[in-house]
């Protein structure tokens, strides 16, 4: 954590340094909405190519749901990246941690419920 | 005759048997009274306008804090009158004082009641009243979402307070586990009164955490960087990452089972392939990491108080620290050790019977780093210090049966009975509730500008300690003993009396302690020895830099944080002039304006639930189209912010001898 | 890359609509444990169709995909709402708002036709584990979207009101945000739920 060099330069107190490096923010600023229309295009075809690997069955049924669930997480990225303007904050960009927990503490509820209420039981 | 049956057949002859009407017919009738009277004397003291302008509508966290605290005490009689009442059933075999059903229903409340409306507030009363004061913060970062926090908190406790007398109480134990929460075996709505009362408390918990984790990150004084943060802010952060994702899966456990009590939805029946054990899964994935929601705090509270009066820093500031992510992290990954006995697999429960027995490395840790900052330091014995070294045995004891617990094979012998009951009272009441009193005692000063008579505190603490040990040691050996939980009664002959009866006198002594503590806190109103200092204990954190009680705009001006234990550091290098204001420097300040929004909306909510309870729903959607009423009129209504001018911070810093002259 | 503070956004420059912005994101996360939970309910019970029908015999392919294709236009719209209000364009900005909450109404509608055909064809969520887990995910989200539309409406009222005010930049923004975060969550739906349903 650096912080502590930043005493004596008059901080404006409420967060405004940025504690955590790589918590920097970034600002969206654009002239024109390419970077929307960009993310608008991509989602589109990831749907699409999701729907049409289904449809057609362009893929055996066991790495289907896996590139399904990939495409997903793509397409979510850029929703992030692109609309939600995912590293815009002022001071440290402290929600970047707390979603990343969220994403670990989500999966974990999924993967773990899954894994737990198979009853794969040897034993007992 | 033995002075234990002597004192056996006394109790049965002052508490005959009972049914169930009569004495609920008398506790409406005491509360109705009650009730009566405060609106009498309201009206002829003329103080409906004070209450409504004072409390009801503010949004100062310090007001919150303290309204948080009286409901916590409230909650903590009623739930303590339910435990009276179970051990006095226990008393002796056979004992008859309540029918099975009311000890159902009794056991349920207390249960419910002490996690929930009693811990839970107790702690935000401490956060409230202490976080935004020692890092340097003029309030919380929503202070209006903290109102609206406490006030649907406070009508969810009220919801589950009503049930016993307006319908039924809960029965189905505080984890309330389907099918027997089910409809079909359930029938009525004492049920349903536990599923709305924690749903809608659940909301304001939920925001009360993201509250408290955005002021924490965003609202520290200037120069305040993480690493010199005070542990209690590092706890209350951490409570706070706990709380977003604790609650959500509690929310969906008891909202499918909302949908399957009265929409006839098939989750957790086992009729159309529904699994109960999907309820117990997720109960849990919230009911885990909610006791470390409960420590933690306590673990902070400790982290302040003995520095305090030791005379000395922290021992291992970053170990501290690092021990609580730990802890918190780790937190999320043992859930299965509440049912091990369910059959999910040798993997599965190894996996988690690991993990839980991990978390025992961080809380030594703990323990270690505490004992060494007392190490060589100047103790003095006041009561929150003797709170804490109350907590040290006995909560080494506790974590030390959960490593117990947490051993998978042994734990199918251990599992629900008086072993397990033990155990998590020697934690949650040896942790959370000794460190939740301790914090009470020390931030009392600051909360209300008076201190609480030392002897008199110190019996009470007594009295509760020696209580304590008393009452949970032989549950230990009742477990071994092969006694169950939630055992109405019991047969004569199973060597389980003696220890019983022990149990059941310690549980008199520690209402001994509460009711010295109640005398306590009223005595000394009424004798008060003010603070006048603001730093009654020589304390070391910012919130001693502020006169008691802090004014309502907490600091005149933020302090410029150079160190850990700023204050003390201040008073080290007479650096204490520096909180002073002077008359030219003085700007003037906002603060946020009282609003009716936070009641109203929790009024609604309050409404629905009803409607939902009873299955009323046009009443339901009443109280639904309530809520965005109040949201919208929250949203329309422009959140102005009410200007103190400088002239009158001025004066009110004057008045306390912190202008410069 | 630090910004200096004239780079910055009007919702950004305020700091307490800064603070807000930051509790809206943790908001977010919050929903997204609930969002887990449920998705979690739904694989588990996804199998456990007692006599009820499978998630292959039950979804149509059809008015799914629409559904997504207009959610998707909708988050695109939002998008770009935002991004007048950016450029200090009030009318641009109500303009796409109104579209947003159009395409998220018809969405909404879409959905409670598809619950709807289901249900009067027999399938009510009574009737198995997987249809009350799968009515109560999509029914969480499709009730999330209906909030949004409230939301949206009201929001619309105060930028007429009062135009671009810094608290109502920062109330676009959120508003943004939670729409946005509503288009993640069907993105994993069509793809666990119904994609994977009639693969």
């Amino acid at each position: 954590m650096d912080g502590e060099e930043q005493i004596d330069t008059a901080p404006t107190g409420h967060g405004d340094e940025v504690e955590v490096g790589f918590l920097a923010p970034r600002i969206h600023a654009a002239p024109f909405p390419g970077m929307q229309i960009t993310g608008y295009v991509l989602s589109m075809a990831l749907t699409l190519a999701a729907f049409g690997l289904v449809a057609y069955h362009w893929l055996p049924l066991s790495s289907l749901v896996t590139v399904i669930l990939v495409l997903a997480f793509i397409q979510a990225a850029l929703q992030l990246g692109i609309f939600m303007h995912l590293r815009e904050a002022r001071g440290t960009a402290w929600h970047l941690p707390v979603l990343a927990l969220a994403l670990f503490v989500g999966l974990g509820i999924v993967g773990f419920s899954i894994w737990i209420m198979l009853f794969k039981s040897g034993v007992s | 005759m033995s002075m234990r049956e002597w004192i056996t057949h006394l109790i049965k002859l002052l508490f005959p048997p009972q049914v169930l009407l009569p004495d609920i017919v008398g506790i409406d009738i005491g509360l109705t009274v009650g009730a009566i009277a405060i609106m009498v004397y309201l009206t002829v003291r003329h103080r409906w306008g004070w209450l409504w302008r004072e409390w009801l509508t503010t949004v100062d966290h310090k007001k919150i804090g303290i309204m948080y605290l009286i409901a916590a005490l409230v909650m903590l009689f009623r739930g303590g009158v339910d435990a009276l009442m179970i051990r006095t059933q226990l008393i002796g075999p056979r004992a008859h004082f309540m029918g099975a059903q009311q000890y159902d229903e009794v056991f349920t409340t207390h249960g419910t009641v002490m996690i929930f409306f009693m811990a839970m507030p107790m702690v935000f009363a401490l956060f409230n009243a202490a976080v935004p004061l020692m890092i340097g913060a003029r309030d919380v970062a929503f202070p209006r979402l903290n109102a609206i926090s406490f006030w649907i908190f406070a009508f969810g406790a009220i919801l589950l307070n009503i049930s016993f007398s307006i319908g039924g109480s809960p029965s189905a134990g505080w984890m309330s586990y389907p099918p027997y929460s089910e409809l079909a075996y359930n029938p009525g709505v004492g049920e349903n009164y536990f599923l709305l009362s924690l749903q809608v408390a659940g909301i304001g918990t939920i925001a009360t955490g993201i509250n408290f984790l955005v002021t924490v990150l965003r609202m520290r004084a200037p120069g305040m960087s993480l690493s010199k943060m005070p542990i209690f802010a590092w706890s209350a952060l951490i409570t706070s990452s706990l709380v977003l994702f604790a609650f959500p899966p509690l929310t969906v456990a008891l909202g499918l089972t909302m949908l399957d009590r009265l929409f006839g939805a098939s989750f957790f029946t086992v009729a159309h392939q529904g699994m109960p054990m999907m309820y117990v899964n997720l109960f849990w994935i919230f009911g885990h990491p909610e006791v470390y929601i409960l420590i933690m705090p306590a673990f902070g509270i400790f982290s302040e108080v003995v520095p305090v009066f030791s005379r000395k820093a922290l021992f291992g500031y970053e170990a501290m620290v690092g021990s609580l992510l730990a802890i918190s992290f780790l937190s999320y990954g043992v859930w299965v050790h509440h049912f091990f006995e369910m059959g999910a697999g040798p993997g599965v429960n190894v996996f988690f019977g690991l993990s839980t027995m991990l978390i025992a490395i961080p809380t030594g840790v703990k323990m270690f780093n505490w004992l060494f900052t007392m190490w060589g330091g100047r103790i003095r014995l006041t009561v929150p210090m003797l709170w804490q070294l109350a907590f040290i045995p006995t909560f080494v004891v506790g974590g030390a049966t959960g490593v117990m617990l947490a051993a998978v094979p042994a734990d199918y012998q251990y599992h629900n009975s008086y072993f397990m009951i033990a155990h998590f009272h020697n934690v949650i009441v040896g942790g959370t509730v000794f460190g939740v009193l301790s914090g009470m005692y020390y931030w009392w000063p600051k909360m209300f500008g008076w201190k609480l008579n030392q002897r008199q505190a110190t019996w009470a603490f007594a009295f509760f300690v020696a209580g304590f040990w008393v009452t949970f040691m032989p549950q230990y050996f009742l477990g071994l003993e092969g006694m169950t939980r939630r055992m109405a009664t019991y047969p004569a002959g199973l060597g389980w009396t003696s220890l019983n009866w022990w149990s059941t006198m310690g549980s008199y002594l520690m209402a001994v302690g509460f009711l010295i503590m109640v005398y306590n806190i009223i005595w000394s109103r009424l004798h008060p020895d003010w603070d006048t200092t603001g730093d009654p204990w020589d304390g070391r954190t910012l919130e001693w830099s502020l006169p008691s009680p802090a004014p309502e705009y907490n600091f005149a001006r933020i302090p410029h944080v150079r160190s850990r234990d700023e204050w003390w550091a201040m008073k080290r290098e007479g650096r204490t002039d520096d909180v002073k204001i002077s008359a030219d420097s003085v700007q003037p300040i906002h603060v946020p304006r009282n609003s009716a929004m936070p009641i109203m909306l929790a009024a609604a909510f309050f409404v629905g639930s009803i409607g939902m309870v009873f299955s009323w729903f046009w009443m339901a959607i009443l109280g639904g189209l309530g809520v965005v009423a109040a949201l919208a009129y929250g949203s329309f209504a422009d959140y102005s912010e009410l200007t103190i001018d400088a002239a009158h911070v001025l004066k009110t810093e004057a008045a306390m001898g912190r202008v410069d002259s | 890359m630090s910004t200096t503070t004239a780079d910055r956004p009007p919702e950004f420059q305020d700091m307490h609509e800064s603070i807000r912005i930051m509790g809206f994101w943790i908001f977010l996360s919050t929903d997204v444990g609930l969002f887990s939970s449920l998705f979690a309910v739904y694989a588990v019970f996804r199998s456990r169709v007692a006599l009820g029908p499978t998630p292959h015999q039950l979804f149509a392919m059809g008015p799914v995909l629409t559904e997504t294709l207009i959610l998707l236009t909708s988050s695109f719209t939002c998008s770009l709402s935002l991004y007048s209000a950016r450029m200090n364009r009030l009318r641009g900005a109500v303009a796409w708002l109104i579209v947003t909450l159009l395409l998220g109404a018809s969405f909404v509608t879409l959905e409670i036709r598809e619950f709807v055909a289901d249900v009067t064809a027999g399938h009510g969520w009574s009737h198995s584990a997987f249809l009350s887990g799968f009515f109560t995910l999509v029914g969480t989200h499709g009730s999330h979207v209906t909030i949004g539309i409230v939301w949206a409406v009201m929001l619309a009222l105060q930028l007429a009101m009062k135009g671009l005010t810094v608290t109502n930049r920062r109330k676009l923004y959120t508003f943004a945000l939670y729409w946005h975060f509503l288009d993640i969550v069907w993105i994993f739906l069509f793809s666990v739920v119904y994609l994977s349903g009639m693969a």
